[in-house]
């Protein structure tokens, strides 16, 4: 490996003469330089989820008369067993769960299935389908709403699991079918050759070979997609009307409409409630969570 | 090609990924592409108009225009924040030693958090009673004359109803950039030092070229995600005071799903869908006459 010798801080001019000389005062400079601008901006980008958490401690009354900046003068839980008495947060949650859960299994079967047989078993129109897929990935979910809306009521699918189940992995399908395929490319022909001459036909070989071998990207393509589906709102707005089917960005919007301008501490505590879940999967799981992003984006 | 597969084994592994595709996307844009030309309220009969939506889209609805000049707005202000700061993070995060690990991770942090939450938070910050964060922090500063109700301001609402959605995304790219920074050969900057070139010509000369098609696809991701920004400005203002934050989209949803106007709605997708091919073929273009050059 080599040490990096090299100041790469890209922003500031600097010297065009006698490197080596330099390389020991200026990188210093530099890096100091750098880690209190990143600082700066990591404390800008985070302070407000901060502020967010904080301010579900405190009580009203410091709320609304004290500087939104100071430290809450007591703490208390009281925000949070009101938000969870007048929402009904844990049905949401449960609701999230079923929603995330259905879609991620369709868009794993599924984008494995036509991986599969789009890379592996292959077949005439296969460039055609791949670029049929693509297609989904262009175009924004909002043309979808209206036809959708109208096929839900002519088959009574609106106000349905189904009805944000359905279009939230439609939309998800083609990355993970781009991502499976380019999986499957790096499992050497002659692992199949093999098999084939075993006797084993293509349900078999999907099953005991390709299946095991691509958990890694089963989970990079889970974790990309649950973020996007825990959080739709956009579907679950449109589709959903009865409370008991309602996800968590529906519940909290519902309890914000209701509560945030009545209790505002208490909105703070229910906001607080519903992004806990996925922030610990973050940060519990973020290597992998931040891998399967970088992948699937540069992938795709 | 596997040798022992059948007909039969590609259909029962893609028909039904193929089937689901289709009702939930494929199927969709064909009909909106066929709504588009109908007059209908989702009760009474359906009337073909021919192409009497599109023009008055183009040439009588002043909310329209309104709406795609404030999108293209909205899309600015998100590029400036998501692609700027990811390229400006991401390369000081290449200078340090420890901690980008963790770096990484708190700046991606919003990026998890929903829409609804989001715009709650900066409905919040915003605020002017209780006093909120921004308007506080200008006090602070001396610039207490700013201090206003960002969201009904018509001048500023448009502005900051944005600046939420930059601030979500800016990590992904920040992610995607600084892993393809990272792959930069070292024995090129190296090299580039030596022959005396300055950080700036380092990173103009090496660095960015190197990364540029990393560059092209996310400018091309950021772009399209935000021609069909809705969520934040939804939830925030419902496109208002009157129409001064108004999007394509919350049109649209509006015409769609308050005055069910369904076929108008359909007109106004499509414009959507063609406004995001017209800007992926843009960049592709720009991008690739700027290399040749």
């Amino acid at each position: 490996m080599i040490t990096q010798t090299a100041p790469i801080t890209p922003r500031a001019s600097a010297p065009s003469s006698p490197v080596h000389q330099r390389r020991r005062r200026k990188p210093s400079l530099h890096r100091t330089l750098s880690r209190v601008l990143i600082m700066l901006i990591v404390i800008v980008q985070v302070y407000p989820l901060a502020w967010l958490f904080l301010t579900s401690l405190r009580t009203e009354h410091d709320f609304a008369t004290g500087d939104p900046f100071a430290l809450p003068s007591s703490l208390t839980w009281e925000n949070y067993a009101r938000a969870f008495e007048t929402g009904d947060l844990g049905r949401n949650i449960l609701n999230s769960f079923i929603v995330t859960m259905g879609a991620n299994i369709l868009i794993v079967l599924f984008g494995m299935m036509a991986a599969y047989a789009i890379q592996v078993l292959g077949f005439r129109l296969s460039r055609f389908v791949r670029a049929l897929f693509l297609i989904g990935i262009i175009v924004p979910v909002q043309i979808a709403l209206v036809p959708l809306f109208i096929d839900y009521s002519a088959v009574n699918l609106l106000d349905t699991y189904q009805s944000m189940i359905i279009p939230l992995a439609g939309f998800a399908l083609p990355m993970s079918i781009y991502l499976f395929s380019s999986f499957f490319e790096y499992i050497p022909r002659e692992t199949y050759e093999a098999a084939s001459l075993d006797g084993a036909g293509p349900y078999r070989i999907f099953g005991l070979i390709t299946l095991p071998l691509s958990l890694n990207t089963v989970v990079t393509v889970v974790l990309v997609n649950s973020i996007f589906i825990w959080n739709d709102f956009i579907f679950a707005n449109s589709f959903v009307l009865s409370e008991d089917l309602k996800t968590i960005p529906l519940g909290l919007q519902n309890y914000i409409g209701a509560m945030g301008k009545v209790d505002w501490t208490a909105t703070f505590a229910a906001v607080c409630v519903t992004i806990t879940p996925l922030l610990l999967v973050f940060l519990v799981l973020n290597k992998a969570m931040i891998q399967g992003l970088e992948s699937g984006a540069t992938k795709g | 090609m596997l040798p022992n597969r059948s007909r039969t084994s590609v259909l029962v592994f893609l028909l039904p990924p193929l089937l689901l595709y289709c009702a939930a996307v494929l199927f969709p844009i064909l009909q909106s592409l066929f709504l588009s030309f109908f007059s209908w309220n989702g009760i009474s009969e359906m009337e073909f108009v021919g192409l009497a939506n599109y023009v008055r889209m183009l040439t009588a609805d002043d909310i329209f225009w309104r709406s795609f000049f404030n999108a293209l707005l909205y899309l600015a202000i998100c590029l400036v924040l998501q692609l700027g700061g990811a390229l400006v993070v991401a390369s000081l995060l290449t200078s340090l030693r420890r901690g980008r690990e963790l770096i990484k991770t708190l700046y991606l942090l919003p990026a998890v958090i929903s829409t609804v939450a989001i715009a709650f938070l900066f409905i919040r910050i915003y605020s002017i009673d209780p006093v909120g964060l921004l308007n506080q922090l200008l006090h602070w500063v001396g610039l207490g004359s700013l201090e206003r109700a960002w969201l009904s301001d018509v001048n500023t609402v448009l502005a900051a109803v944005s600046a939420p959605e930059g601030w979500r995304f800016t990590g992904l790219y920040m992610l995607i950039i600084y892993a393809a920074l990272i792959a930069v050969p070292k024995e090129l900057e190296e090299a580039a030092v030596l022959d005396g070139a300055s950080k700036w010509t380092l990173f103009t000369k090496i660095r960015f070229p190197y990364i540029r098609p990393v560059w092209i696809t996310t400018t091309i991701m950021a772009t399209t995600y935000g021609l069909r920004g809705f969520d934040i400005p939804y939830l925030m203002t419902n496109g208002g005071p009157g129409q001064s934050s108004e999007l394509l989209t919350t049109y649209m949803y509006k015409t769609a799903f308050t005055s069910t106007d369904f076929g108008y709605a359909s007109t106004i997708s499509v414009f959507i869908v063609i406004e995001c091919l017209v800007a992926v073929g843009l960049i592709l273009f720009m991008l690739k006459r700027k290399a040749d050059s």
